[in-house]
Formats: C-alpha cells, structure tokens, sequence
C-alpha cells in the first residue's frame, strides 16, 4: 500500500466520520429551531465567536479571491480545443449565471430583512421582491442552454462558445469576490463581527458544556456496565457508515505501479471501471456490506439495555426493556424489508446496490412499499418519536438514561442523532440511489430515453465525482428533514400498539413484499424481449421524473427559503403598540 | 396510603419482581402539579395504584381568615393559576350574594367576556399539555402561543398577566380599557384559526386517536358518586353546567351549548373541551355585542366600593370611607352562603362563613379537580403506564386549585 492511499484512506475515514457527527448536530440544532420557530422565537443562537472587523473581513475575503484566482487561472492556462472546449464554456457559462442570482438573491434578501445602507442597496430594492434575481436567473440558465443546444455548429454558436469559454470564468470569479466584497464591506460599519453560523455554534456549545458537568452514577449503580453502556450506544452508530458509498469509485491513473493524482481532470469511459488505481470511495470495502450493517447496528440494542439495567432505576429498567424489546422487534421488519432489495439487486455489497440503481432505476421504484416499511422501522430502531418510548418523557422520565449526567448523557443524546443519520444514510444509498444523480454517470451528462440520446456532455471525471458526493449529502440531509418533520408532527404510540404494528402489520407486509418481489422477477425472467425493452424505458422515464420533480424541489425550496417573511401581529395592547412606536423589539421588526 | 420509603437491602442492584412497585411523583414530567402516584405494575399494566395529593397544600383557606374578605383575592388567584379570572369572578359572586347586591349590567357582562376568556386559556393550556404529553409537541407550541394572546388582553387590562387580583367586591377593579372590545374580538379569531389548525393536525391522525380512544373509561354512575363536575363529567354524558342548570350573570340571556360525550373515555374529554373552547367564542362575541361602552362597572354603594381618589384626597368623608374600608374590611352580614360557578372544571363552590366582624370566619373552597382527582385511581387502574399521561392530562388536575 502506497503512501496515498494511506492517506486516501484516512481522509475517506475522516470524511465519513465527521459527516456523521456534523451532520448530528445540525440535526440536534435543527430539532430545537424548529420548536422555537413554531412558537415565535429565534430558536437557539447565544453561542457566538467574536472576531475582529478585519480578521473577519479576511475570513470572508481571502477564501473567495483564492477560490476565484485559482479558476481563473487554471483555465487561462489550460487551454482547450473542440468539445472539451464547448464543455468548459457551457459550465462557467452556466457557474456565471449562478454565480451571479445567487450573489445577488443574498443580498436582496439581507436589505430585505435589514433595510438599505447604499446606493447598490437602493437599487437591489429598487427590483421588489429579492425573488426576482431567482426567476431572472432560472431564464438565463434556460436560455443560455438552449442556446448551446440550438446553435451548435453554426457560426454564432461558435462565437458564443468562445465568448462563454473566455469569458464566463471571469464573471464567475468576479461573483464570487464581488459577494464577499459586499459581505466584507457591510462589517466595516462595526468594531466587531459575530460568527454565529445560523445558531449552529450554540449545539455545539451545549455538547461542550457537558464535558464539564458532574458525572453522576447513582451509589448502587453497576459502575462498569453504567460507564460502558453510552460507549456501546455511541460507538456502532458511528461505525455502520463505514461500509456505505458517499461516491462514485474514482479512477486515477497509474504511473509505475503508483496512483497519479493529477489524472482525475480528464474524462473516463461511461461503461466499466478502471482496472488501475481506482479508488471506492467508502471506508470499509467489504463483500458482505448490507450483514455488517445489520450486525454492527444490532449492537447499539446492547448500550441501551445495559444502562437501563446498570443505572438502579426502575424507571431505566422499564425504559431499558422496551428499548430492546422494541429494537429486537423492529430489527427483524428491517432485515426482511431489505431481503426484496438484495434479490432484485442480487448484490450484498452496497456500492454494487448503487450502481444498479445508476443503470436501472432507483429502488424506491422497483420497492416502494419495503421503502415505506424501511422508513418506518428505522426511524423506530433510532428510537424518535413516534416510537421513542424507551424514552417517554412523560412516562418513563428520560427512559433509559434517566440516571446519566454530564458527558454520558450527551453521548446518549448524540447517539439517537447519529443513529438518524446513519438509517438516512442507508436509506439514500439503498432506495434513493446513493451518489447517483439521473443522467449523470460517468462521462458526463448523458439524457437518454430508451435508445434515444437527447443531450450529451462530457464532464472530468473529478467534476463527476464532487457532483456524486454532493448528491449523496443533499440526499441524506432531505431524508434527515423528513426525519425531523415526523419528529414534530406525531404523537407518540403506547406499548402495546407498538408491537402489534411491528409483529402484525410491518412484518406480515415485508414477507408479502418478498412474495411479490420474487414472483415480479420471475416473471420479468420470462418475458420477452419487447417487455425487456419496455421495462427499460420506463426505468428511463422514472429518472426523468425524478430529474424533473427534484429540479422543481430545489427551485421551490430556494423561492421559499426567500420569501419575504410577514409576520401578523395584533396591535391592540399597549404593550404591543408601544413596542410597535419604538419600531419594534430587537427580534422582530415592525412593519408599517 | 403506601410508606413513603420502604427498607430496601441497599447493597446490590434490586431487579424488580413482579410485582414492581413504582414511585411515580410528586416531581415526575407527567404529574404536573404535584401529586404522588404509587403503581403496582405487571408488565406494563397497573394492577393498583395509589393516588396520593396534597404535596402542594399552603394552607390558603386558613389564611383567609386573617385578613379582610377583600384580601381574599390573591388567593383565589393562585388556586386554579391557569383560569384564575374564573375563581376572582367566582368570589365576588359569592360575597355579593352574601351582601344581596347585583354589579351593574356592564360590569356582569364584562366579568362574562374576563371569565370565559379564562376559561380559554385554561382549556387550551389543558389540550395543549395532554397532546404534548403524547409526543405531539407542535399543537402544544401552537395552543401556548394562542394562550398567550389570552393573557396579552389580561396583562391589558388588569395590568398583571397570571395572579389578577382583578375582582372586587361589588364590581371589578378597573373599567375596560378603550381598546377593549377591537383586542378581545382580535384575540378570538386568532384563537379559532389556531384551533382550525390543531383540529387538522390531531384529529386526522391515527395514533393521537388510538392513544385516547377507549382509555380511561369510568362509568356515569362512578362519575356522579365521585362528585365530578365540569368538562370531566359531561364527556360521561351529563349534561351538568352551571351557566346552564343555574344561570349566573347574564349566562341566561346568551346562547351557547353544552356539548356532552357519549364513551366518557380521554378522547371525550379532549373533544369537550375542544368544543367548549368554540362555546365559549361564541359567548364571548355575543357578550362583546352586547356590553356597553359605557356606564358604571361598580355598584353605588358606599359600604362596598371604594370612593374615587380624587375624594379620598380632598373630602373627609371620602377619607374616612376609604379607611374604614381598607383597615376594617367590608362588612359582610353575620351568616353563611353557598355559591357556585362554573370554574375551568367544574363547579368551583365557595363556602362562607361570616360573623359580620369584616374578617372571613372560614372559606371553604370547593375546588372542582379535588373531587375529580379522586376518580383518577378507578380510571387508571387496569391500564397501561403510558395511559397515565393522557388520562391524568385529561382530568386536568391543578395543584394550586385541588390541594389550596
């Protein structure tokens, strides 16, 4: 093993592992804005780092120009001839494009929700709705690709590819530092800069804070097993990411037996893999994958039974009980849900998975229902409401770590939070397709129907892969949201319905999902050719509406994350009226 | 009565046996309030359980009886601390009856529109907490803030958001304030469409109706025994309401309904006072159309109110009528009255004695929840745990109010 891959292996480790715990605070974060956006409040955002005008200022500064040097000068000088060249134009065409909504959809909003400070302020206003550089912007994509589409060959076209290739880097960069000028420039009225990251310093505060707290184990408590207890909690939530894909196997090429890094900017073949230098882009590469999950997840049963049970509680035994009675049940749903999946892949390696999905159709079509019924039991197995009774505030105290304080019961805490990202994360590569993307594979953008190609564009292989990775995240991150709005939407069940939903409802349905799966496979065997051809296309087509459903998604979460915000509120007590004179109260602007 | 700490071998980890005896307050996340539940479970069933009270008893009756009748107030204030308009309205009825006054019209339909806005506040803080308790933070969160608004026309107009003190003797403390009616007609269709929207999210959903459909059942015939009143007793089907069967106030002159339940199960009982709440707008705008802009809110007595300010500091005998009133007390005829009003549970019953001395010779508190309570062990037993949350929660049991 060579030294880079050493190194390839520890940063794909690092990678996973701080994906995970980030993504769990994110969530811990998330989970208490909401609550507090529910009632009105700004939610938790009192942890916050002071820095300097200046020092935030280059914090701001320094990353964009780098960003912006680097691409502008890597492209003027690399020049490129023929098709790679109308490629690189149609990206930064597009890059400057966005680049520029983007920067100025920030900045409309900020003078939205602040008020002018300048001329470009006033002009930004001047637009209305900040939503307007959205809509303008979506246009100009639109025009721009239809343009490359529309002009190829022709004279014009040629012109626009230049003008695009030359200039289109430059615009993008300048976005990009014209952006953080702004950002830059609006700290120079104050002494000082707040980096407060949205709030997400206050979780993490909190997490800190405990390190410090007592450490309490109650007098007749079992002192080894309650120490060890969060510790086998903590640990296989962690550990089940490593055998999942967070991309596409990335192909360096090979240089006398050593890998060559500087191979990935180049375009690879759409079909097969490399034979040399290529790299999974996962942890742990093992052939029996999908049973290391289930064994390593099954473990965290374990830490949840023992500290009910080492913690001299009666509270924590019952808790304790229903935690492994529930995860024992809910394992079993999980494991044959997956049975239907692992038949229609024929694979128990989930980077193969992945790549089924990628040349057929996602398994949230091929299985819907083991989708659903997956979803359901393991947001069971992460212990959240609806099915968090082992932990049943209102019943149980705090369930099973009733009696743990301090750093103990933040690992609790933590765990229930990685657990969720880790069942998303499996979620997303087994039914939603990993790090695939609908008609991006590994040349480039390859939109074909059947045997129709519609549009083709090669991308480098690096571009190929960031895209992947970045697809997997969202994926995760919109799975995780699902989580957190069932967290806040349902009530939760009692014991015994609990189990009748598991023992007869969910397994009854996973076993009758295997049935069908195997009788929809064997018939899908003997069909003949035309079937064969046919079921193709509708693979096709799914990805087409997913393609077609996510773009929509994506716009209308931009266009509603920036929607103007109108906050009622009635005026009629003194109080309100007097805050409503002052021009309102520090949160909560009033309007006129 | 279960010992408060039983001799336990305290050397090794005790592996309950069935079976398992479980303490389950005075401080515990589902017993607010402070009561003491001690259960014996099989499983997850409770075989029998004790219901203990008391934990929060401060003695307010005894001292009632130290100072004038009008000091009475704040302690009426901290007896149901969710509708506590509802109690100082409910004391004033009772003193006057005891004087033989009756406050001027506006004044009762001003105490109407105070008390039944309590009595939404102290409906949606019930609901609220029950749903909450069942893992359905969101409509607590929402029905919070609709609380909230409530108080906002409190804090209006009595200047204090929780413990009023608002009641007087023979009127109320303060007029309306001028904004009033626009304030109280804002609140209660704020309030509606927060209720629109909790109605859409818990009733359509299968797990919030399973948790209290068919749980915690008690028969008519229990419920009457027990002594239960209020919104506990008409979910087992009986239409018992004091506005109704004995008006006070103006509560004969406006038109609401009692809406009754048929299963007397929790989810009876939530949906009563889910029905109550649109009741009680209903009440409230007939109240608002109907009140005067204005006219006197007190009686014209002078034995019983106190003289303008303006008087006190310029006349004698406005001075002296205020001294008389403030140092001696308002002096309530020798006797004993029985009055009763319909409380945010129930019937809230007041019991007075007076020796015609200025100072109660004894108040005798009915408070609705104490005898409801009682019912709590013959509804949970034979239940599961978890089916203490909502049936407690849906007898909503106040501290302040059942142990005084």
């Amino acid at each position: 093993m060579t030294l880079e891959l050493i190194l390839l292996s520890a940063g794909k480790a690092l990678f996973m592992v701080m994906f995970g715990m980030n993504l769990a605070v994110i969530m811990t974060w998330a989970d208490r804005r909401q609550g507090a956006m529910i009632n009105d409040r700004v939610g938790p955002n009192r942890a916050v780092v002071w820095l300097p005008k200046r020092v935030a200022q280059g914090m701001v500064l320094a990353p964009a120009v780098l960003i912006a040097a680097a691409i502008v000068g890597y492209v003027y000088t690399h020049k490129v001839e023929g098709a790679p060249r109308l490629g690189r134009a149609l990206l930064f065409s597009q890059l400057a494009v966005f680049g520029l909504w983007a920067t100025l959809l920030a900045i409309g909003g900020r003078v939205a929700r602040s008020g002018v400070k300048n001329s470009f302020d006033a002009w930004v206003a001047s637009i209305g709705d900040p939503r307007s550089f959205l809509w303008l912007g979506l246009g100009a994509h639109a025009v721009t690709l239809s343009a490359a589409g529309l002009l190829r060959g022709t004279d014009l076209g040629r012109t626009l590819r230049d003008v695009g290739a030359s200039a289109g880097p430059a615009v993008f960069a300048a976005s990009v530092i014209g952006g953080a000028a702004y950002a830059a420039w609006s700290f120079e009225r104050v002494d000082r800069v707040g980096l407060r990251l949205f709030g997400l310093l206050h979780p993490a505060a909190d997490g800190l804070k405990t390190i410090w707290k007592e450490d309490f184990i109650p007098p007749n408590a079992d002192k080894l097993l309650h120490s060890l207890a969060p510790i086998i909690s903590f640990f296989p939530a962690l550990v089940v990411l490593a055998v999942v894909p967070f991309g596409d196997t990335l192909c360096f090429g090979s240089k006398a037996g050593r890998i060559d890094l500087t191979q990935v900017m180049r375009v690879v073949p759409r079909e097969g893999l490399c034979t040399e230098g290529a790299v999974p882009l996962q942890v742990l590469d093992v052939n029996v994958g999908l049973l290391y999950f289930f064994a390593v997840a099954g473990t965290g049963i374990v830490g949840a039974a023992l500290a009910g049970w080492a913690s001299d509680n009666k509270f924590s035994l019952l808790g304790g009980v229903r935690a492994a009675s529930q995860m024992v049940s809910y394992e079993v749903t999980l494991g044959l849900t997956l049975v239907g999946a692992m038949m229609v892949y024929g694979t128990l390696r989930i980077d193969e998975m992945v790549r089924w999905q990628s040349q057929n159709t996602w398994g949230v079509f091929v299985q819907p229902l083991a989708f659903v019924l997956f979803l359901t039991a393991s947001i069971a197995e992460s212990k959240r409401i609806p099915f968090d009774l082992p932990e049943g505030e209102s019943e149980l105290v705090a369930g099973y770590f009733t009696e743990y304080s301090g750093m103990k019961f933040a690992m609790f805490y933590f765990s229930e939070y990685v657990a969720v990202v880790a069942s998303s994360v499996l979620l997303a590569v087994l039914f939603l397709g990993g790090w695939h993307l609908p008609f991006i594979d590994r040349s480039g953008i390859h939109l074909q129907i059947g045997d129709t190609v519609l549009f083709h564009q090669t991308l480098s292989h690096v571009a190929v892969i960031v895209i992947g990775v970045l697809a997997f995240i969202g994926k995760v991150v919109g799975i995780c949201w699902l989580n957190l709005m069932i967290r806040w939407t349902l009530p939760r069940f009692r014991y015994d319905q609990l189990m009748r939903l598991s023992w007869r409802k969910l397994l009854p349905a996973s076993l009758v999902n295997i049935l069908v799966t195997g009788l929809l496979m064997l018939l899908v065997a003997g069909a003949s050719a035309s079937v064969q051809a046919g079921l193709k296309v509708a693979a096709d087509v799914t990805q087409l509406v997913v393609a077609v459903a996510g773009l929509s998604l994506g716009i209308w979460f931009i266009a509603f994350v920036t929607s103007p915000v109108k906050k009622k509120r009635i005026l009629a007590s003194t109080a309100a009226q007097f805050a409503a004179h002052l021009g309102g109260t520090r949160t909560a602007r009033m309007g006129a | 009565m279960e010992p408060l700490d039983r001799d336990l071998d305290a050397s090794e980890i005790e592996l309950a046996a069935e079976p398992m005896l479980i303490n389950v307050g005075p401080s515990h996340p589902a017993m607010h309030g402070t009561v003491r539940v001690v259960m014996e479970l099989s499983g997850e069933t409770i075989e029998r359980c004790d219901v203990q009270v008391g934990y929060l008893h401060r003695g307010f009756e005894k001292m009632c009886e130290r100072g004038t009748w009008t000091q009475v107030y704040p302690y009426v204030d901290r007896c149901n601390y969710v509708s506590p308009m509802l109690n100082n309205v409910g004391f004033s009825l009772a003193c006057e009856k005891m004087l033989g006054i009756e406050v001027p019209e506006r004044c009762q339909w001003y105490r109407m529109i105070l008390g039944e806005l309590a009595r939404l506040s102290d409906h949606l803080t019930c609901d609220g907490a029950m749903a909450m308790e069942l893992g359905a933070f969101t409509p607590f969160l929402w029905m919070v803030k609709a609380r909230e608004l409530v108080w906002d026309v409190m804090e209006e107009e009595t200047g204090a958001r929780l413990t009023h003190s608002f009641g007087r003797v023979g009127g109320m403390a303060a007029p309306p304030t001028p904004g009033f009616k626009e304030h109280v007609r804002a609140v209660v269709d704020q309030i509606r469409h927060v209720m629109d929207e909790v109605k859409r999210l818990l009733l359509g959903n299968r797990i919030f109706l399973d948790r209290l459909e068919g749980v915690g059942v008690i028969s008519v015939d229990d419920a009457v025994s027990l002594g239960w009143t209020g919104p506990a007793l008409r979910a087992a089907g009986v239409a018992y309401d004091v506005r109704k069967s004995y008006p006070y106030l103006k509560y004969g002159e406006v038109d609401f309904d009692v809406p009754v339940g048929s299963a007397s199960d929790c989810y009876d009982r939530f949906m009563v006072r889910i029905e109550e709440m649109e009741q009680s707008a209903r009440i409230i705008d007939q109240c608002l159309e109907r009140m005067a802009d204005d006219g006197p809110i007190n009686v014209d007595d002078p034995r019983v109110v106190l003289p303008p300010k303006d008087e006190v500091y310029t006349t004698i005998e406005g001075t002296i009528r205020h001294f008389k009133i403030v140092m001696e007390g308002l002096k309530l005829p020798a006797g004993e009255v029985y009055s009763y009003t319909e409380g945010g549970n129930g019937e809230l019953g007041f019991y007075m004695v007076s020796d015609g001395s200025g100072t109660p010779f004894r108040v005798r508190i009915r408070p609705p929840c104490f005898y409801v309570t009682g019912g709590l062990e013959r509804v949970i037993t034979g239940q599961m745990v978890a089916d203490v949350v909502p049936c407690f929660g849906s007898l909503n049991m106040i501290g302040g109010e059942c142990d005084r």
